[in-house]
């Protein structure tokens, strides 16, 4: 009987003691790419400091945007490593916040399932507003207005605005403050749909300036076939799943 | 008597109060910041495909997952080739014409972040979010 009961004390006490534990330095961190950053990277710490062996089961992200890994797939006692989460920008601006799941072998339910938050800051170089224009058709072919704004990070002096489109006119205007310009954008006609991509451009970086969108169109009225494709340079063909509706080639040229 | 009664009710509101907090201070990091979609931002399966060609598919996954399948008619749209991709897909809107934007499932957020750049950016009017997302789609429609 005796031996029985010190089994019994001796098994929950081992029982207890064997524990596994998975303690992470931070399961949020602050990120700050630069202007032109292609990703940002965040290194998750963590250390077992349990008596066990823990086995990572999955590594998973919230969005095919960001890429794991984690260094191993066992994590001794005692031992330290790292997950990293790569986060691709892509053209991305503003707040964005991705997780990263890690499911562990961890006995204990709210042990075995960490969520590491990424957050992430990327500066909008050049703010621009609205980034579309358009006039219905047979619209009287009035100009409209886009406003730029340099962000602090990005100083850039001037800007230039091209257009594979001869129907569609473009200005730039600088404005009184710097780092602020309007773009003054007019359609020659407005009798069909056609719509364009306007390339606008940025002295800064001056070793590779960057380039910029804004988009004008001539809607089609209500009921007709969609507009035409844009003329971009440098831009991929058209991704769709019906390419009857878009009427090739490019409307504009 | 009363006195004492509404003191023990008191006490017994700020102890109910304490786990909370000590919750809200332990899962701070773990509280989800990202607001949820206002219910006139969503839209059904149903309902999407009620309108008909009044409406313009827009598949904000990743490019991959849109070359296996999308939507018929769906244009590709997502954030990490915005600049290329915006260019293609405005000269097929026209006033009045509604905007569907999704992505994989119900938790995704990539839907929502296209259509409040659409929004915000483009200033397009009446773009929705499709609940359910793509798997939502495929399970109305195979």
């Amino acid at each position: 009987m005796k031996t029985s009961i010190l089994t019994f004390t001796l098994s929950i006490f081992i029982c207890v003691a064997a524990r596994a534990e998975l303690k992470w330095e931070q399961s949020t961190i602050d990120l700050h790419p630069a202007v032109g950053d292609k990703t940002a990277v965040a290194h998750f710490k963590y250390q077992n400091t349990g008596t066990t062996p823990v086995h990572f089961k999955s590594v998973r992200a919230s969005c095919g945007c960001t890429t794991t890994q984690s260094q191993k797939e066992v994590v001794n006692p005692g031992e330290k490593g790292e997950v990293v989460a790569t986060f691709n920008i892509g053209d991305r601006t503003g707040q964005q916040m991705k997780t990263v799941t890690v499911q562990t072998d961890d006995p204990n339910p709210s042990q075995a399932t960490t969520v590491l938050t990424l957050k992430a800051t990327i500066p909008q170089a050049l703010e621009i507003k609205p980034t579309f224009v358009y006039w219905q058709t047979g619209e009287e072919p009035k100009p409209k207005k886009i406003s730029i704004k340099a962000s602090k990070d990005f100083p850039a002096k001037s800007i230039s605005v091209k257009s594979n489109s001869q129907n569609f006119e473009s200005k730039v205007e600088p404005s009184k403050t710097s780092g602020e310009w309007t773009i003054e954008v007019t359609p020659k006609d407005t009798s069909h749909p056609m719509g364009t991509a306007l390339l606008v451009q940025s002295d800064y970086p001056k070793e590779a300036p960057k380039s910029f969108y804004v988009n004008a169109s001539i809607t089609a009225p209500p009921g007709a076939p969609p507009a035409l494709r844009p003329n971009v340079p440098g831009a991929p063909p058209t991704k769709t799943g019906t390419p009857a509706a878009i009427p090739s080639p490019a409307a504009d040229r | 008597m009363k006195l004492r009664a509404v003191r023990e009710g008191l006490l017994l509101v700020a102890l109910a109060f304490l786990p909370a907090i000590g919750e809200g201070i332990y899962f701070r990091d773990k509280i989800s910041w990202q607001s949820s979609i206002p219910a006139s931002e969503l839209v059904t399966v149903d309902q999407a495909r009620a309108w008909g060609d009044s409406a313009i598919w827009v598949d904000a996954r990743p490019d991959e997952e849109f070359a296996r399948d999308h939507v018929p008619g769906a244009f590709s749209l997502n954030e990490d080739h915005w600049n290329e991709l915006l260019p293609q897909f405005l000269p097929n809107w026209s006033p009045g014409k509604k905007v569907i934007v999704y992505c994989s499932a119900e938790s995704c957020n990539a839907a929502r972040d296209v259509a409040k750049r659409l929004r915000d950016e483009a200033q397009l009017t009446e773009v929705f979010v499709l609940q359910g997302g793509w798997e939502g789609w495929v399970k109305k429609n195979r």
